[in-house]
């Protein structure tokens, strides 16, 4: 059989998840074919257009309006807009044909197994043998959809169960029936992480799957302890957030979102068809969330849940919290817990979690209690549910967003000492944990040679994880393979000549520690090594230079000293681009302001898709200093052909910084001239991102890398761009769009991009560029208003707009 | 010497960017109009006029080339009569006349073609490559703002409020409905035809033509409260909206001026004669209020009192402004902007002053009155005003 291509996808469905999982995939490129029903009658805009119920605007209705919202829709379901033509919308009446053509057929339509049969046996009329169907179904077994099916459909026929939303959240559960072709499997577990970009976790064909099932179970019996110990809404989502390495909502939070009604829907799923399971009545809805259901207090969708947001006299708004003894709204109290205080002064989470499980205090038993109930569920899944352990790890880290799953907190716990207290207080473990430990094996996990091995339960050994054998994975090098380390920033060897430079600074920001380890990285990959990628696994890539650093040399009117700080930043950077080694960085989530600057002055940037990234000073009272606005002069220059209207162009440089535009995806980072088109890559998939970076950096090398001359051709424009700089800041600020000091900030980066004042378009060099931008930057530091918008940004952590 | 204005026609007016006229280009729409003026007095040659004077706010790109040469070749189909263009932004239209005017009064010529053209369509506002001069920018930012942002400047400093500005746009549609409705236009308008070359949805070469003949900018579903829904769009906490403001457009308008002695020889029936014109400076940043200072010089050379005037075309470039210059004269709004203005008809730039002049001419002729004046704002602080006697 010739491998499987995906060149086209038909998504069933247009409701919440089709529309958007329709976007995913024009997001990675595909030709999509969304469709949905056509609608029984016209409406009254219809009516008054007069169409009937022929009109092909009002049988693609349906599709439309419901794909219109979903691209108007925050967080955006698309990569950038423009990615919106690759989706072509239709009706199943008039464009099911079509599906002959698509390489995947996806069912997202209503959770009714008698619909989704009709839908089925339509596709099966039109899809040409081999087409990939899936169904999106959350709860309905994957079986039961195989009846009257012909062999071709059942073989290439499973579960792809996406999550809300599509293009954000990680986890795509994978769900075989009996018949799925295994070939298939195999195919779907690889293509979802590589070309979605998703964590692809296998799941047996069980009631809600893996994430559901045990963050269900992880929410349902917290709300019968929560009952039982007395605790309030916000203790509970002060336990269970961010301290635990869980999102910042929680639980409780969790649950308005998701919408009570939902949750309360699985749970009892649950209950129904899982006859067997021994925490049965774990999944009981407890009364007062009864009570909520009834009242339709279902959270952010009815306005109000276990929260409810209302306005003060004071026109000020409050988020009350529901007392769930009264069932009434009550202002939140302040809480506080002798554990979370120790715990926070931890950085490790593995370490915050012993000591949050250990310590005597009421949050030390809810943690003890909650996490043995959760340990004791998940070894009894196995084999219900998986086979191998990691799964349900990796489900519930990818479906709910914790840092660490069920094993990985227990293996951070110590195995045996756990199960010891568990036998105390009488929780039942399932015999295999018993067994692993009789057999001398204490972790679920481990990390060997460079690779994390899982305890695999039938042979009573340790595997490495299916998929990971030939990745490189930052965290299962650090023990072993650190070179060289400093307080923000550690240097690991990758192998094969590449070292890995990983900040680890509050927010990974960029200061005199991380400086130093770049420099660091660098002398030692000239050294010794080939190549250097710059790579974290941090929350963010980086959240830009340390404003603290630059705000006490300012306020203390050291200005010699900033001086002097910025030129090493600034030359820092530079030997990023010049030295005789590749250097590939290789960004996440935020890479702002320095973590921009940087990026720019790569060799090459292997950018994760969900990259949001920006020059984003003004914020704070500045311009780039750390060879940003260098390096927008620089592509200006670059991107300038005889006869094009510069001035225009510039116009669209220099309001790309001096409205701090961010990107909002890789794409869009090409889009602003972040990223550059033909050399720098966006990459779906963060799991793969750094085996990708480092190979990257090994071409580099393998094409023979020599270091670059620094550039002094840069074609400035000189008095030409200066006026519009001036006549827009003016007229930004006499329409009070911004404020005067906007309007300065406004005026010293156009003087900078437009390379000074100079009379006629002249040829410069970057060291001519850097010292007009640190000047600049440093004379900005000296004024008052800058210094309060450091000190908003630094005390409050937001931008002051003065 | 005794001049006459003989004969005035205009297109009707286009949106610009989604409108009627998008496709055609301003030397057509122009050279159109000027044909026009021919036909309807065929006894003349081209060769018996001395000059082709054509508006044009922003002369650059489909404008450019010195757009006066080429409509005098392309309108008048001879390569004799000479063309010149010339920019006073929105008085451009008006100021052509008043040289046609000047040059017969001075012997310089029996017969002119004077008026303006724009397209707003293909070119941005202000053109395509704005430089300012950095030193005078810095020193006199005023004199390169935005027309809006001077607009917001008169209502801050001639308090004209939100409310009034969107009753005076809601007002100007209405009338210009009224207008449209009656055929008030009608003698006005030259039909022009539009030829589009476009791709179909199967991405084969197409073509379609249709006739345009009716103003398009007045808006049948507007009203005071959709007006008042609309963000402001020049100044943060501004009052300035696009729709109390004028609508940019596509058009072209042409009168023809005349001698005594070319009228007798072609027996022409002379339509009006210009009277006086003015142009004034103001202050940039309050550039819509130009006209306060033009209209007294206007009516001064003329000799003539504001209340002699029996009918005003003031553009509404913005509502704004336009109260502005009304409360600060006092002009009488019964008989101003009598079917609509700017606003609901939309402004060409370098074509208004023309295109105001031919409206003006048929509503007194139909009201049988003596006296009109075409007054506006221009551009970084300017003014302009002309006076015509009905004959």
């Amino acid at each position: 059989m010739s491998k499987r291509r995906i060149k086209k996808v038909a998504v069933l469905g247009s409701g919440v998840m089709g529309s958007r999982i329709a976007c995913h995939f024009a997001n990675i490129g595909l030709e999509v074919l969304l469709l949905d029903i056509v609608p029984r009658e016209l409406n009254d805009t219809e009516k008054a257009k007069n169409l009937t119920l022929e009109d092909k605007s009002v049988r693609n209705r349906i599709v439309n309006d419901a794909f219109t919202a979903a691209i108007k829709s925050s967080p955006a379901p698309l990569y950038s807009k423009k990615f919106a033509n690759r989706i072509s919308l239709g009706n199943f009446d008039d464009n099911l044909s079509e599906i002959a053509e698509a390489d995947w057929v996806i069912e997202v339509v209503v959770e009714r197994l008698d619909i989704k049969k009709v839908v089925f046996e339509k596709v099966e009329k039109f899809r040409k043998e081999g087409t990939i169907i899936s169904s999106n179904t959350s709860g309905i077994p994957i079986e039961s959809m195989l009846e009257g099916r012909s062999d071709d459909f059942k073989t290439n026929f499973l579960g792809t169960h996406f999550f809300n939303p599509p293009r954000y959240l990680e986890l795509l559960e994978i769900i075989p029936s009996s018949k799925t072709n295994p070939e298939l499997v195999e195919f779907m577990l690889d293509y979802g992480r590589k070309y979605l970009g998703k964590k692809t976790v296998l799941a047996k064909d069980t009631p809600a799957f893996i994430a559901n099932r045990i963050g269900v179970f992880s929410i349902m019996s917290l709300f019968h302890t929560v009952e039982k110990m007395g605790l309030t809404v916000e203790e509970v989502d002060k336990l269970t957030g961010p301290v635990l390495g869980r999102p910042k909502s929680a639980t409780f939070r969790t649950c308005d979102v998701v919408g009570l009604d939902t949750l309360v829907h699985v749970a009892n799923g649950v209950a129904e068809n899982c006859p067997n399971d021994e925490k049965k009545s774990a999944f009981e809805i407890p009364s007062y969330v009864k009570h909520m259901v009834e009242q339709n207090w279902l959270g952010s969708k009815s306005g109000q849940g276990f929260y409810k947001k209302v306005k003060g006299a004071d026109g000020k708004s409050e988020i009350l919290s529901l007392d769930l003894k009264t069932l009434e709204y009550k202002t939140q109290d302040k809480v506080k817990f002798d554990s979370i205080g120790k715990a926070r002064e931890i950085d490790d989470l593995a370490e915050k979690t012993r000591v949050l499980f250990n310590h005597k205090d009421k949050g030390g038993d809810f943690y003890r209690t909650t996490f043995t109930d959760l340990f004791s569920y998940v070894s009894f899944r196995i084999p219900e549910i998986s086979d191998e352990l990691f799964r349900i790890d990796d489900g519930v880290k990818a479906g709910f967003g914790w840092q660490l799953g069920p094993f990985e907190s227990w293996d951070a716990l110590g195995v045996s000492t756990v199960l010891a207290k568990m036998k105390e207080s009488g929780k039942a473990v399932a015999p295999w944990v018993e067994e692993m430990i009789a057999a001398g094996n204490d972790s679920f996990y481990k990390i060997e040679n460079g690779s994390r091995l899982y305890y695999d339960i039938p042979t009573k050994t340790y595997k490495a994880i299916p998929g990971t054998e030939n990745l490189v994975v930052l965290d299962n090098l650090r023990a072993e393979h650190t070179v060289w380390k400093n307080n923000d920033a550690t240097i690991i060897d990758l192998g094969d000549g590449i070292l890995n430079l990983e900040f680890h600074s509050k927010m990974n920001t960029i200061g005199a520690g991380t400086i130093n380890a770049i420099n660091k990285a660098i002398d030692l990959a000239e050294k010794e090594y080939e190549g250097l990628v710059v790579y974290n696994t941090g929350g963010n890539f980086s959240a830009g230079a340390n404003v603290g650093m630059i705000f006490m040399m300012a306020v203390e009117q050291e200005y010699d000293e900033l001086n002097f700080a910025i030129k090493q930043f600034q030359n820092t950077m530079m030997r990023v681009r010049y030295s005789s080694i590749p250097v590939v960085v290789a960004t996440h989530q935020m890479a702002l302001g320095g973590g921009c600057e940087l990026s720019m002055h790569a060799d090459k940037v292997i950018a994760h898709a969900e990259t949001y990234m920006g020059l984003v000073e003004f914020g704070v009272g500045v311009i780039p200093g750390g060879g940003g606005s260098k390096e927008f002069a620089l592509r200006l220059s670059d991107e300038l052909k005889d006869g094009d209207i510069r001035i225009n162009t510039f116009r669209e440089r220099f309001l790309t910084i001096g409205q701090a535009q961010v990107a909002t995806s890789g794409e869009e980072a090409f889009e602003l001239g972040y990223l550059r088109r033909g050399v720098d890559e966006v990459i779906v998939s963060r799991e793969l991102q750094l085996t990708r970076a480092k190979k990257a950096a090994l071409e580099l090398v393998e094409k023979g890398y020599t270091k670059p001359i620094e550039r002094t051709d840069i074609k400035v424009l000189g008095q030409e761009a200066l006026g519009i700089v001036y006549v827009g800041a003016n007229s930004m600020k006499s329409g009070k769009y911004i404020s005067e000091h906007d309007q300065l900030i406004s005026e010293k980066l156009g003087y900078v991009l437009a390379g000074g004042d100079l009379s006629e378009i002249t040829e410069v060099s970057e060291r001519y560029l850097l010292d007009l931008e640190r000047k600049a930057f440093v004379e900005l530091c000296a004024k008052k208003k800058t210094l309060q918008r450091l000190q908003s940004m630094i005390t409050k952590g937001k931008v002051l707009r003065n | 010497m005794n001049t006459y204005i003989v004969a005035g026609y205009r297109t009707a007016v286009g949106k610009s960017g989604r409108g009627s006229l998008r496709f055609t280009r301003p030397d057509d729409l122009a050279a159109n109009v000027i044909q026009h003026l021919m036909n309807q007095n065929p006894s003349i040659t081209p060769q018996e006029i001395d000059d082709v004077i054509v508006g044009n706010a922003t002369p650059e790109a489909e404008q450019g080339l010195n757009i006066g040469r080429l409509v005098s070749l392309m309108g008048l189909n001879s390569i004799d009569v000479p063309g010149m263009t010339v920019n006073r932004y929105c008085s451009s239209g008006l100021e052509t006349i008043a040289i046609a005017d000047s040059k017969i009064k001075n012997g310089m010529g029996n017969l002119i073609i004077a008026g303006g053209v724009e397209s707003m369509s293909p070119i941005a506002m202000g053109g395509w490559r704005i430089v300012p001069n950095a030193k005078v920018a810095k020193e006199n930012p005023t004199y390169y703002w935005g027309m809006g942002l001077t607009a917001e400047e008169v209502a801050n400093k001639f308090n004209v409020s939100r409310e009034d500005q969107d009753q005076f746009a809601f007002e100007s549609h209405m009338k210009a409905l009224k207008a449209n409705e009656n055929g008030t236009f009608k003698d006005d308008i030259v039909p022009i035809q539009v030829e589009q070359v476009y791709l179909d949805e199967n991405g084969k070469r197409q073509t379609r033509s249709y006739t345009f003949d009716q103003d398009e900018g007045p808006r049948a579903g507007t009203s005071v409260e959709a007006l008042a829904r609309l963000r402001p769009v020049f100044a943060q906490g501004g009052s300035v909206t696009a729709g109390n403001s004028s609508q940019t457009s596509d058009g072209a308008a042409f009168v023809m001026v005349a001698s005594e002695e070319m009228v007798k020889r072609h027996n022409l029936k002379p339509i009006a004669r210009m009277v006086s014109y003015a142009a004034a400076g103001v202050d940039p940043s309050i550039m819509g209020i130009g006209p306060v200072k033009a209209i007294p010089l206007a009516l001064k050379q003329a000799g003539l009192k504001l209340s002699d005037i029996d009918l005003i075309e003031l553009n509404e470039a913005f509502a704004s402004q336009s109260l502005a210059v009304i409360r600060e004269l006092d002009l009488n709004p019964e008989i101003l902007n009598v079917n609509g203005g700017a606003i609901s008809l939309g402004h060409p730039l370098g074509c208004t002053g023309a295109k105001l002049s031919v409206q003006i001419f048929n509503e007194l002729k139909r009201r049988n009155k003596k006296y009109g004046m075409v007054t506006m704002c221009v551009g970084t602080g300017q003014g302009a005003a002309g006076i015509f006697e009905m004959l």
